[in-house]
Formats: C-alpha cells, structure tokens, sequence
C-alpha cells in the first residue's frame, strides 16, 4: 500500500484532487464570505439608519413607535429600548444597555439576555446612541436568522462541495491507476529484462502518449545494447574459439618436441611451457563452457532431478579429496528434494563450490553440504570454515576471472563460480554467498515462481 | 588375439589441416595407421570395412559429419568412431552419443587424450562378454562382485569396484582422468582439483601389497595406467 501511495502517478494524482478541491473550496468559500459580508452590511445600515432616523424624536412618539416597530416590524429590529442618562431603561424589550460604545455605530454582540428568554443568550447587533435629552436609544437585531441564513449557504456550498471532491478523487484514482498498471508493466518487463531475458520488449500500446514515447526509446536503446553485447562477447567467444586449434596444435607439437630431445634444459623449458599451455586450455574451455551455459541453446536435457541424491553422490566424490587434506565433511540431505533441471549441469554447479570450498579451507577445518528446502523452495547450501571472502571483494566473486587476492595462490580458471552462477540461473535459482564466519557459505536458492 | 586380417587403418575426418597434421603426426608416432578422409571417403571405406576406427570432427566444411555417422549406423556399419568437437555442451555430447558415436571429445584437447581415447576404442574390438577380469595375481569377479589379490580377498567399496573395473577392462592402457571421470564417475566437465588421484591413491592403498610396485602406475602428464604384467 505505501509502495502504491510512492508512485509517481498516484502522486500526480492526488496534487490533481488537492488543486481541484482547493480551488472549488476557494471558489465556494469566496461566494459564501460575499454573501454573508453583504448580509451583515445590510444589516448594520438598516440599524444605523433607524437610530439616525429617530434621533430626534420625541419620547412619546418614540414609545409607540417602538412598540409598532416590536409588534409589527419583525424583520427588521427585534430590540428596541430607551435609557435614561443612569443607564436605566425607560421601556422597550432590553433591561440592561449592552456594554457598547454609544457612538451611533452598529456592534456585534456576541450574547445578549433575552429579556423573557430565561437563559437565551444569541448574537445580536446593537446601536447606540445619545439623544439630545440625555437619554440613549439602543436598537438591536437579533443574528439568529442570519446565522441559520448562513448556515444554509454553507450546508448548500458543502453538498456541492462533496460531490466535486469525490468526482476529482475518482478521476485521479482512474488516472492514477491506469498511469500505474502501464508503469507496472514496463517495471515488470524492465526487471525481467535485467534478469537476463534479453530479447524482451518494453509494451508500446498505440496511444503515443510520454509512456509511450519513453518506451519506444528504451526499446530502441535495448536493441543496442544487445547488439553490442552480442558483438562484445562473439569478440571474446570467437577469441576463445580460434584459440582453441592453435592451443592444440602448439601442445601437441610441445609434446612430440619433448620426445624427440634429450637436451635436458630444452626439455625444461618445453615442459614449463607445457604447464602454461595446459593453463590457457583450462581457460578457453571453461570460457567456452560458459558462454555456452550462459547463451546457447537451452539445454533440452530437462527433466526431475533429485537434488538430495545429486549432493549425496558428489559427497562421496569429494569425501577422500577433504580426507587426504584432514577436513571434516558432512552431508545434511532431506530426501528427496525434486527439481526439474539438467542433471549433469546441476552436477557441475554443485561440484564448483565443492571443489572449491576444500580448495579454501585449511587442515582441520569443516565443509558442510545440505540440501533442504525453506519455505518451499530448494536449497543447496556447501559451508566451509576456510579464509572466506573479503568484505570488499564480495560483490567481485561472481565475475568472470575474479580471483580473490588470497584465492592467487591457489589454482584455477577464475571462471568456477562464473560457470556454477550461469548454470543456477539456467535453472532459475540464484547463487548467493554468506560469511560463515570464519569461511564462506554459498548457496544455491531456487527464485519464487 | 587380433585376427591377421583386421583393419589397422585409422581414418581422421577433420578439416583444420594444421589440427590434422598433428593428429596424424602423434597417432604415427604411436604405431597407427593414420589416413586423412572427406566424410563421402570416410564413409565408403567404412561400409567396406577398410577403417580399425574413425576420428570425425563434428563439423567439416560446413557439414554436420553425424548425419553422415547415423547413416552408417543404421547401414549397421559397427566401426568404432570418436567424434570431436568444438560443441562442449552437454546436449551436443549426448546428441553425438546418440547418432552413434563411441566417444567424444572436446576442443581443446591434449594429444594425451585423444590417444588414449583411440587405443581405447581400438581396444574395445577385442572386449568379450566375461564375467572374471585378471592382471598378474589380482582377480575379479563380475558376478560375485569379489576381488582377490593372490587368494587374499579385497574389500572394495561400490566406486572402488567400478574403478578397479574400468582399469582391469584397459590394461597397459594410458587412462586419462577425464575418461575416468566420464565413465567411472558418469561427470562431463574438467575439475580443478585431484580429486581422481585421491581416489587412485586411496585404491592402491587397498590392491597394492606392501614393498611390491604398485599395479596402477602413474603416467606423467597423462594419466594412469594397469601395469598388463604385474
């Protein structure tokens, strides 16, 4: 859920429902403010107005004018009272003068007692003013009405304001969605495409839109990249390929050289150059093999293979080597453990890290090999208590030729791990190394379907 | 026990001239009859059986020489045939195997091997269906799944047996590790550890008797081999 509130298109869409809400809202609010401003204004005018008009009038007049006013004038002034130069009422509907400036001007009161209300308190304004006798003339009207006025136009603007926000929410979620599926799809394609399916595509649907383009573009650069990976590595596989005959030829002669002379430090020579020739074969073939694995056909040769049994055979192959080195090796197997592969390849990738954990671990040390299966999927795992791997050097380890700086002095084609990590992809595992703390744990994990 | 009257000739089918010269150069050096043949020549002299065994690349002038081989097989044409090949993979090992292939080796190759592979084959014409293998006094039987070294019965482990087996059926032959961990072991690809020597060295161990020469001696820069007069 929060990986889906991340995207960019869900982003975008929730700006597009804030901008539009708040414009509405901004809209709305702004109707609403000129409509309860100019409600007020009238209110306040009609009151300044009356107290202007009736300044002047005489008590008596005054009073009965209050009275119709009261009685019959509802609309428009609901108080109306006359004080005395004390502050006390003479008559009209209010016992006590509001606590406001007698200035003529109208002012909001926040509560008023209703005289006969009891406890009543509501909004009102009030006008003040003084009389030419002294006394003060206070006309008020109740905010009652224009409060629930207001509150009308405000449920009214929140109905419409409701719809609005849901229909942008739901717009933006359309989009949102739709902008995200497409981009799920490309991220989906782009993280198979990493994981080695070259000759897959990015969808480019027929709308021309960005998405479009962009995937259009990544295509095209794809299709690039893959020819000139398919050119960098026909290089070095035809290197190795023309490399193969002379190396043949160059040993054999060496060999047939070595009979013919008795020439002692000849003979030296051609045999140390036999060695090294040896080594370069090594490493052709290994390269070849690889290559091979990685990018040949796949191997037709699949069918359900027993990783239990696979393990336990390559065990005894091994055991005499670790005992003639005085390490310790043990097999934890849970049988049968059943994949559907090539034998002879998962053979081969299991028998690298073998080979090579009694190559790394010194006398006396252990090398565990088991094979389980955690949370349903299969699990080859060879542990060895030998010099390990560097931190630093961990991420190298897969890489063609890597050989780690203590790993020098020990033989090989640098290409082992290369091999057993093409061969585990072949089969859709993944090849991962661990510290065993001391020495290294490399396990072969089958991927999630 | 060869009969006077079998071929000697050994035909190679192989199109890289310098690659050839070497074959034939190193198989002559050895004794053998070596003569160079297009697949259409090496497939008529076998049908006339003038071949002791043939070596065929897998690929000659653009022409895949199996098909060739498959034809010869279902003519019931029997000669012995180690195909070569610049395919390491197992697929095309197995599919050279099955057009009817004996063996099959992959470039690069040492000479050593791809003798010992040919005395191999040559040798295989004179292999019978017995059920007792003997060198000097060590003695096995294939039924009884025994093993006596002069009356003293040997106790071998199952891998132990199929090794002592293999070199009993090839005696004074050179046997290169990779042909005892193609068909000892059933392993298609190179080690980069010892782990065959170990294993030999684990087996003389039991077969060898104190103070004599061991029976499987090493041969430098080869392999190993079953001394045929121990």
């Amino acid at each position: 859920m929060l990986e889906f509130f991340r995207s960019s298109a869900v982003r975008v869409a929730l700006a597009f429902v804030l901008v539009t809400t708040a414009a509405t809202t901004a809209v709305f609010g702004l109707v609403y403010l000129e409509i309860r401003e100019a409600n007020e204004a009238r209110n306040r005018l009609i009151l300044e107005a009356e107290a202007a008009k009736s300044v002047d009038r005489p008590v008596d007049e005054l009073r009965s004018a209050f009275e119709v006013r009261l009685t019959h004038d509802l609309r428009r002034i609901d108080y109306a009272a006359l004080f005395d130069s004390d502050h006390k009422v003479m008559f009209g509907n209010i016992d006590t003068l509001p606590a406001i400036p007698v200035d003529g001007k109208s002012h909001y009161v926040t509560a008023t007692s209703v005289p006969g209300g009891g406890n009543l308190r509501e909004p009102a304004v009030f006008v003040a003013r003084a009389r030419p006798d002294g006394t003060i003339m206070v006309l008020g009207r109740s905010l009652l009405e224009s409060l629930a006025f207001r509150r009308i136009v405000q449920s009214a603007l929140l109905a419409g304001l409701a719809p609005m926000l849901l229909l942008a929410l739901g717009i933006g979620a359309f989009f949102a969605r739709r902008a995200s599926r497409r981009l799920t799809i490309i991220h989906d394609a782009i993280a198979r495409i990493m994981k080695g399916d070259t000759q897959l595509r990015l969808p480019v649907g027929s709308r021309h839109d960005t998405i479009d383009k962009i995937s259009r573009d990544v295509n095209l650069m794809l299709d690039e990249i893959v020819r000139l990976l398919v050119q960098l590595k026909g290089v070095g596989d035809n290197i190795a390929h023309d490399l193969r005959s002379p190396l043949a030829v160059v040993h054999a002669q060496l060999e047939r050289g070595l009979e013919s002379s008795n020439d002692e430090q000849l003979r030296g020579s051609v045999k140390q150059a036999l060695t090294h020739i040896d080594r370069a074969m090594l490493t052709v073939t290994a390269l070849l093999r690889l290559a091979d694995v990685e990018y040949g056909p796949k191997s037709n040769n699949f069918k359900s293979i027993d990783l239990s049994a696979i393990c336990t055979e390559l065990f005894e192959f091994y055991e005499p080597l670790a005992t003639s080195k005085s390490i310790r090796m043990t097999l934890e197997t849970q049988s049968p453990v059943r994949i559907v592969g090539d034998g002879d390849l998962m053979r081969e990738a299991v028998s690298n890290l073998i080979g090579n954990a009694i190559k790394f671990t010194p006398e006396n040390g252990t090398v565990g090999i088991s094979v389980t299966r955690e949370d349903g999927l299969p699990v080859v795992r060879v542990r060895d208590t030998g010099i390990g791997v560097e931190p630093a050097e961990r991420d190298k380890i897969f890489q063609r030729f890597y050989r780690t700086a203590s790993g020098h002095r020990v033989p090989g084609s640098g290409l082992g791990l290369s091999i057993t990590a093409a061969i585990a992809n072949l089969h859709e595992f993944d090849l991962r190394f661990d510290d065993n703390d001391p020495g290294a744990v490399f396990e072969m994990v089958g991927r999630k379907k | 026990m060869r009969p006077t009257s079998r071929p000697q000739t050994i035909l190679l089918v192989e199109d890289e001239t310098e690659l050839a010269t070497e074959i034939k150069a190193e198989l002559e050096t050895r004794g053998h009859l070596v003569r160079a043949a297009s697949i259409a020549q090496a497939a008529d002299a076998a049908r006339v059986g003038d071949a002791a065994i043939m070596i065929m690349d897998r690929i000659v002038f653009g022409e895949d020489s199996l098909v060739t081989l498959e034809v010869l097989r279902k003519e019931g044409v029997k000669v012995p045939v180690l195909v070569i090949s610049a395919l390491a993979s197992v697929d095309e090992r197995v599919k050279g195997l099955k057009a009817g292939g004996d063996d099959y080796l992959t470039k690069p190759f040492a000479m050593v091997e791809l003798v010992a592979r040919v005395d191999a084959l040559m040798r295989r014409l004179d292999d019978v269906r017995t059920t007792k293998l003997r060198v000097g006094d060590l003695e096995m039987d294939l039924i009884e799944k025994t093993v006596y070294r002069g009356g003293t019965k040997i106790d071998l482990l199952p891998r132990e047996f199929r090794l002592m087996e293999y070199f009993l059926r090839h005696p004074g032959r050179v046997i290169t590790r990779a042909m005892l961990l193609e068909d000892v072991w059933q392993y298609h690809f190179s080690l980069e550890t010892n782990v065959v020597d170990v294993h030999i060295s684990n087996l003389r161990k039991k077969i060898d008797t104190k103070g004599a020469p061991s029976l499987i001696v090493n041969i430098r820069g080869a392999g190993f081999m079953l001394s045929a007069h121990a």
